[in-house]
């Protein structure tokens, strides 16, 4: 690898600075109102941004109005099943067409830009029609199954499938590894990158989701997570501290989940899986 | 530059069964994709297709009324001011949202000591609660924001930014470009890193100049997930909702100035008196305007390509 | 029996989801709908609230308990739903035959969940209808539903509002702080001496007027069987030009137009606004939030032009589906009664809409808390208050009004022509439900 310049490297960090700072600013508001006491004015203008009286009482104040852990465990079961759906039904999907010449494949790909326009919105109520003749209302199984497989990412693995070389698996062709084995030996290690994306992108849309999990839930005891802070909203009062220490919570995990998995983005087929 | 897959065990291992009914197999992969997408978006969008022709309310079905909801689109005033705000919406931020994300994971992509940190810490307003976001944009472009503060700072301002009905609709498109930077910054990076790094080091030798080497190798490197992000974030500026929800309010900005078309379907269809039949028939407009939108920008990547 | 919309529907042999979605709401709806309300209550019950459960839960835990010791029979299951989006959750579950036998609704919810025929008709249920008496007439009047020929709901608690204040402002401008607006006419006398000695900088109000400001201003809202609006009345367009007025010389704040009760109260908070109209329990909010502010507070009677002040009215509605409505509706008498109902009015700053609870002592003697005086004058102001929004004015009706006014207020209408078109397109609208 070349070596960058001094100036060059400068000039990088520089730049990541300067969106640093666009970037993070109302995350840190958040976090530091979420350390606020409760003394302390939170509407003077402009906005004070250190807390003067940091408290971590916010935080097991949310734990005493919401049962955080019950919810935090509901998301997290719906959030990994959710991956796992997703990365194994988008990167087959995304597959099959990218790779495989067959009949349909038009029509298969036109049938997912199509479902990832439909408005979801207008389809709630059908769904929730749907779950509840199947007898899954009010449980978490109905939660994740209209996310189980997102059009989006299918054809995210498509792009990414696409854009691997031919030669990869044209050797493994001739070597006479069948489409099962080329699909799972040679062309999903190649895209960890998307699928660290695939996987991102389902947890993150599971874990946010709102408008679903509250109209197929009724039972509070399966609440999810977002479900669950909206009681932060109180209906006569509402404490601001509290709701900043709940977005924090709830965006915690998926902070966390970036760092880990960002790194899978730089392990492309140039690198293969040298390093561990 | 054989890559050395990791070695791992099929869990059913290969099976002469798949190889001799390989004509199946595409199908196999597509079927659990197929069969949720199937189920549970195209079939339940068949309501909302039949909806559009009739006058159902939330809770009352309502009956047949042929294209009546479309006749009345087109005598709404509001709808015109939101299909042209949503459209000046794609015109204006897709080409932010494909190029910036691009520099932007281009700025991070080199292993430097700390760039995890900035990578998570620009991912942030991806996560970050709308709520908050637009609240705190709220702040700084107040009539005493942190913004008119600068603007004061160089004799200039104080300038409205909340109150007209341009100015708003421009603010709500900033924060949604900022908003989407480090998502499609993530798409990027995994295209980066999916394309062979021979193409990168062989420029670099060339010791080509850093903006040829971005227009001759990275741009076509990535070019077809440049044409995917171009369509994905055509598709969502079109239906914004959120970022000008929560900055120009419930009403759509001054006067209704400021309304999307997806603020129009969630104005008229929500609640328990929501017009259903005439916000479904706006949603299948901004289906088929979507639709086309996407059918474009890809048919457009694939004539660039044969050429 | 009038055939509901929903049989009708089902009727026309409607394909795919969209019917198969009806049949099945209807086949729930009528398979149960025949229990009898007026049998020993017995069986399993589901009651839910909206959001109440983080703060009130050992009340309403020890509510279900009292009750299931007095009715053994029964077994009540709390359920408890978040802030936001209650109206898509109640109408997913009016739809699909699921809605909980005793839920929490105010009037607004009620009257469309009503017209589909998902809810009990108190008035004609004798089980019911006999504890009608033991709420204020204004009450159940406030949960009766036009067109709909009775009450869908007991009465729960009330709430009503004093007018906020920030004496700073006032005395900024040179105003005298101990002196706020009584009447309209003051109001604006007010906000044009605030504008005009703060050279435009201090607004008085954060918002452009609501329907409820045209009730609270004399202005005759709807007809008297509730299908065309007439707060384009001459009375409504006067009070527009006042506002239009206020707005031209600096009275409102520059975002008024698009600010909604949130903002709103959010730039009083800030102290960019003089005045807001708010609730009894604000104070706390204020208290803890924003204490600099709550040092300035100036609290004075919100101004009303007819005797009649606003107020607000929560119910429990018992659902037309429910398989144990003698059940449901001891229950939902059971929360509504004097006792819980004072009980839960001494948990919070709400009120009770039982005949004769705000005769107690706790209502009408000051303690010379600001607590105690922002109750006493608020349960005062009670009597005789009604909920001027019309319940069949749906959001998107509001946003009608909200955008004509904005239009009258920027000048590009006159404040005649603005009202004129927001009710036309309203009635439009109506006339279509």
């Amino acid at each position: 690898m070349t070596r960058a310049p001094g100036w060059e490297k400068a000039l990088r960090y520089l730049l990541m600075l300067v969106v640093l700072g666009v970037t993070v600013g109302p995350f840190l508001w958040q976090l530091s109102t979420s350390f606020k006491g409760a003394s302390e004015d939170i509407y003077t203008y402009p906005p004070g941004f250190l807390p003067e009286h940091p408290t971590l009482g916010n935080y097991s104040g949310v734990a005493r109005v919401v049962p955080v852990w019950d919810y935090a465990l509901n998301s997290l079961k719906v959030a990994l099943a959710s991956v796992a759906t997703n990365l194994v039904g988008a990167s087959l999907a995304g597959y099959a067409l990218a790779r495989l010449r067959f009949r349909g494949r038009r029509v298969a790909v036109l049938a997912f830009v199509v479902a990832l326009l439909v408005p979801l919105e207008s389809i709630v109520i059908a769904q929730f029609t749907m779950m509840r003749d199947l007898r899954l209302n009010n449980t978490l199984v109905a939660v994740v199954l209209p996310g189980a497989v997102g059009a989006l990412n299918v054809l995210l693995m498509r792009n990414a499938f696409a854009n691997l070389p031919f030669e990869v698996e044209e050797a493994a062709v001739i070597d006479g590894a069948n489409v099962w084995q080329r699909f799972l030996r040679i062309a999903l290690p190649s895209v960890r990158g998307t699928l660290a994306v695939v996987a991102i992108f389902s947890f993150m849309g599971a874990w946010d989701d709102f408008l679903w999990p509250l109209i197929v839930l009724s039972d509070p005891d399966r609440f999810t997570l977002t479900v669950g802070l909206n009681y932060l909203h109180g209906t006569f009062q509402q404490n601001p501290r509290l709701v900043a220490a709940g977005t924090i919570i709830a965006v915690a995990p998926l902070v966390v989940m970036f760092a880990c998995l960002q790194r899978y983005f730089f392990r492309g087929v140039g690198e293969g899986a040298v390093k561990g | 530059m054989r890559p050395h897959p990791a070695v791992r065990r099929t869990p059913a291992g290969p099976s002469r069964h798949v190889r001799t009914h390989r004509a199946i197999s595409p199908w196999l992969f597509l079927l659990p994709g197929l069969a949720v997408v199937v189920a549970f978006d195209l079939y339940p969008f068949l309501s909302t297709v039949h909806k559009a022709f009739t006058d159902a309310r939330a809770l009352a079905p309502g009956d047949w009324v042929g294209l009546r909801n479309f006749r009345d689109m087109l005598d709404d005033e509001q709808f015109w001011v939101a299909l042209r705000n949503s459209g000046l919406y794609v015109l204006l931020v897709v080409p932010f949202t494909v190029l910036l994300p691009l520099l932007l994971a281009l700025l991070v992509e080199k292993r430097l000591p700390g760039v995890t940190f900035f990578r998570s810490a620009f991912y942030t307003p991806v996560v970050a609660s709308v709520v908050v976001v637009s609240l705190i944009w709220g702040w700084m472009l107040d009539d005493r924001g942190l913004v008119n503060g600068i603007l004061r700072f160089f004799g200039a301002g104080p300038v409205a930014f909340l109150g007209d009905e341009w100015l708003l609709l421009f603010s709500a498109m900033a924060l949604t470009v900022w908003k989407g930077l480090g998502y499609y910054m993530i798409v990027y990076l995994a295209a980066l890193g999916n394309v062979p790094r021979e193409l990168h080091e062989a420029a670099a030798v060339d010791g080509a100049g850093a903006l040829r080497r971005f227009t001759s190798v990275t741009v076509p490197a990535v070019r077809s997930t440049m044409v995917l992000v171009g369509a994905l974030s055509s598709v969502a500026a079109f239906k914004v909702f959120s970022e000008v929800y929560l900055l120009a309010g419930p009403t759509g900005g001054p006067a209704g100035q400021d309304t999307t078309l997806v603020m129009l379907v969630q104005r008229t269809g929500t609640g328990l008196g929501g017009r259903v039949g005439y916000a479904s028939a706006l949603s299948l407009v901004v289906f088929a305007v979507a639709l086309l939108l996407m059918l474009l920008v890809l048919r457009a990547d694939r004539g660039e390509s044969t050429s | 029996m009038p055939i509901s919309p929903l049989s009708r529907r089902a009727a026309a042999a409607v394909p795919l989801l969209a019917s198969a979605v009806l049949l099945t709401a209807c086949g729930s709806g009528g398979g149960s709908g025949d229990d009898d309300a007026s049998g020993r209550p017995e069986g399993g019950i589901t009651f839910q609230t909206w959001n109440l459960r983080s703060n009130f839960k050992d009340y309403f835990e020890g509510l279900i308990g009292e009750f299931e010791k007095q009715n053994p029979d029964v077994k009540v299951k709390w359920l408890d739903q978040p802030a936001d989006n209650y109206a898509e959750k109640l109408g997913a579950d009016a739809g699909a035959g699921t809605l909980p036998d005793v839920v929490n609704v105010s009037p607004d919810l009620s009257y469309p969940l009503a017209k589909a025929g998902t809810l009990l008709n108190l008035d004609r249920e004798k089980a019911a209808a006999r504890y009608k008496d033991e709420y204020t007439p204004e009450a159940w009047q406030g949960n009766t539903l036009p067109g709909l020929d009775g009450a869908y709901a007991f009465p729960w608690y009330l709430n009503t509002g004093p007018l906020f204040y920030n004496k700073a402002l006032f005395r900024q401008a040179g105003l005298d702080p101990e002196k706020p607006p009584k009447t309209y006419d003051e109001l604006f006398a007010t906000a044009t001496a605030l504008a005009r000695k703060s050279g435009g900088k201090t607004a008085t109000l954060a918002g452009t007027p609501s329907i409820e400001d045209f009730g609270r201003y004399g202005v005759r809202l709807m007809n008297a069987d509730a299908t065309k609006f007439t707060y384009n009345e001459p009375r409504g367009v006067e009070l527009l030009g006042k506002y239009k007025e206020l707005y031209g010389i600096g009275g409102l704040d520059t975002q008024a137009l698009t600010n909604t009760a949130d903002t709103s109260g959010q730039k009083f908070l800030e102290q960019k606004v003089a005045i807001n109209p708010g609730s009894a329990h604000d104070l706390d909010t204020f208290k803890k939030n924003a204490p600099a502010l709550y040092k300035e507070l100036g609290i004075t009677d919100a101004p009303n032009n007819n005797g009649k002040p606003n107020m607000y009215v929560m119910g429990l509605a018992v659902s037309k589906q429910s398989r144990h409505k003698a059940a449901a509706v001891a229950f939902a008498h059971f929360v509504t009664d004097r006792g819980n109902q004072e009980g839960f009015a001494h948990k919070v700053a709400v009120f009770p809409s039982t005949k004769g609870s705000l005769d107690d002592a706790y209502w009408t003697k000051d303690d010379g808390t600001d607590e105690g005086r922002v109750r006493v004058a608020s349960a005062k102001i009670l009597k005789g208050a009604v909920n001027y929004t019309p319940v069949v004015m749906s959001e998107e009706m509001k946003v009608i009004l909200k955008n004509e006014v904005a239009k009258a207020l920027q000048g590009k209408k006159s404040p005649e022509q603005a009202l004129d078109d927001a009710v036309a397109q309203s009635d439009k609208l109506l006339g279509q439900g």
